[in-house]
């Protein structure tokens, strides 16, 4: 029978358990206040010292179940123990209301039809077999001393004049009607609560199959990330070889061929990543990653290192200065993210022999971060639009057919999801300064000062 | 002469990583499994080893085999490589690779050599 309480939440029982004495002590005040009140104002002739004595066990009852509850368990009783109680508190108040209905005019009282809350609570505790039970025996009782009373066995406590149990015309129909109320009360309460656990379930389920997805999601970016780059990674290397003269010198037309190919597979590089970033940025994905303390110095450096070769293409100097113990409490893809893509347009759309800048520095209670190139600048009437997905600009299209105009979206996406701000200056021919402003952690000024 | 072990079941990547470096005057030998690369690893003893990440049997095998190297042999330069480069895509984190470094395909040539000797 343990097993039986129909609960998910075992927890709530302890609740359930401390709110049931209260409702008891109530349901005492009540029965000793009616007793009183109708032994006072003489309405009916009862057998009161038994009614008292009943009234005596209930306190009694309900006093030995919170000494046990709160004095003994501390409020906290075991799975065990609890459906255990629970059955000891049912047979307790089903024995107690019977006896009080009986001896007070049995089916003639209306208060007999508080056995329905009885049976609510007990449906509301256990399953549906475990009532049955009581609900069965219940009924079977009622019927039993009906009949007893009926037959004349055991003497019937009338409550008024002109009720006997010898009044079958108007003893059955009350005894039917309270017998069916009790069951249907039963029945609806174990219905409601199956309603609610298969809802609970059909939940469950969602939850599997939107983790499922969510999986799924995970791998389907790591798989495209794969497919797509792993063959320009091959590629790539296969230009260089040429480039090399790997296999045989190139003519320098094909020099030149092979250098175009080359140019349109990173830009295509590019591409991938930031249409992958933007997906991912959608997601709202990156917020799940979790920040760490990163060293801001090796990522510019790491960053500018990857985009060397771009940049001497060009013969464009990348110039850095950022504070050895500088850094900043981010995600690694963030922070490559916001610093690729603007170092890479940088070296993209500035003319050559030119210098890209990259500053870091602490200012106040932020890490103001800086990418200035000396390029081709952004019109005036444009620079509101950079920040708009899929735009790009007049000049960045005619200096360059590749590019999604995604590429500044996802930076404004990735420096917001740091709880940064970005903001940029631009004059046209003499270059654009982008300023982002990140937290600085605070952990920085606590760390002891052997530890910088 | 020093010779880089290069493990990485893309075959294409073995040949133009490979002759890349055999340019640059190092000595290479390849697998293409994990498995062919710790044998080689025994037999060869290699100076450095490049490590893909992602290999058929194993989405993050790279990772698995870099502990394994790493732990047998702690004193052999790894260096892990992988076409994804963000760190979301995996369930890892750069810190949690065990390699000397940890690096993008594709890696431009001048870098990759720059690194390697930083080894050697």
């Amino acid at each position: 029978m343990a097993s039986k309480i129909d609960s998910s939440e075992y927890a709530d029982l302890n609740r359930v358990i401390g709110w049931f004495i209260v409702l008891r002590w109530v349901a005492w005040a009540g029965v000793a206040v009616t007793l009183s009140a109708v032994r006072l104002r003489m309405l009916f002739e009862l057998p009161f010292p038994v009614l008292y004595a009943l009234t005596g066990l209930l306190c009694l009852l309900n006093l030995s179940f919170t000494l046990y509850f709160r004095t003994l368990k501390k409020g906290n009783l075991s799975r065990r123990e609890t459906a255990a109680f629970f059955h000891a508190q049912i047979v307790a108040d089903y024995t107690l209301l019977f006896f009080l209905v009986y001896f007070t005019g049995f089916l003639d009282n209306p208060f007999s039809y508080f056995f329905v809350f009885h049976v609510m609570l007990t449906a509301f505790i256990f399953s549906s077999d475990v009532v049955f039970v009581y609900v069965g025996a219940l009924v079977a009782v009622f019927v039993g001393v009906f009949l007893a009373e009926y037959g004349g066995l055991i003497p019937h406590y009338s409550l008024g004049a002109g009720v006997s149990a010898g009044n079958l015309r108007q003893s059955l129909p009350r005894l039917l009607s309270l017998v069916s109320t009790l069951a249907l009360s039963a029945y609806l309460i174990t219905s409601i609560k199956r309603r609610i656990a298969e809802k609970g379930e059909r939940v469950e389920v969602e939850l599997d199959r939107y983790k499922n997805l969510d999986k799924i999601k995970s791998n389907f970016i790591l798989q495209v990330t794969h497919e797509l780059r792993g063959p320009l990674a091959a590629m790539s290397g296969y230009h260089e070889m040429i480039l090399r003269g790997i296999g045989g010198a190139p003519s320098p037309k094909t020099l030149e061929i092979i250098q175009k190919a080359d140019h349109r597979t990173d830009n295509l590089l590019t591409i991938i990543d930031e249409m992958i970033d933007y997906a991912y940025m959608k997601s709202g994905e990156e917020l799940r990653q979790a920040k760490s303390e990163l060293a801001l110095r090796e990522l510019i450096d790491e960053n500018l290192e990857l985009l060397e070769p771009h940049a001497a293409r060009k013969q464009i100097a990348l110039v850095s200065n950022c504070p050895r113990e500088l850094s900043v409490r981010a995600t690694r893809d963030l922070l490559k993210i916001i610093l690729g893509n603007l170092v890479n347009n940088a070296i993209k759309y500035s003319p050559a022999r030119t210098t890209v800048t990259v500053n870091a520095q602490r200012e106040g209670g932020e890490i103001h971060l800086l990418v200035r190139d000396e390029g081709f600048g952004i019109e005036p009437e444009e620079l509101d639009k950079i920040f708009e997905e899929f735009y790009r600009t007049r000049r960045a299209r005619e200096l360059e057919r590749d590019g999604t105009g995604l590429g500044l979206p996802i930076v404004k996406r990735a420096v917001e999801s740091l709880t940064g701000r970005l903001t940029v200056y631009s004059e046209l021919d003499k270059g654009t300064t982008f300023h982002i402003f990140l937290p600085a952690t605070e952990a920085t000024d606590e760390q002891d000062p052997d530890h910088r | 002469m020093s010779k880089i072990l290069i493990i990485d079941d893309d075959l294409d990547i073995q040949e133009t990583m490979g002759s890349l470096l055999e340019a640059e005057g190092f000595q290479i030998s390849a697998a293409e499994t994990v498995e062919k690369g710790l044998e080689l690893i025994e037999s060869e003893s290699p100076a450095l080893v490049l490590l893909d990440v992602m290999f058929p049997e194993k989405k993050t095998r790279g990772f698995e085999a870099a502990a394994e190297i790493k732990a047998k042999y702690p004193k052999l330069p790894l260096f892990v490589l992988t076409a994804i480069n963000r760190e979301y895509a995996f369930d890892f984190s750069k810190e949690d690779v065990k390699a000397d470094e940890f690096l993008n395909k594709p890696v431009k040539i001048e870098r990759l050599v720059k690194l390697i000797r930083n080894y050697l």
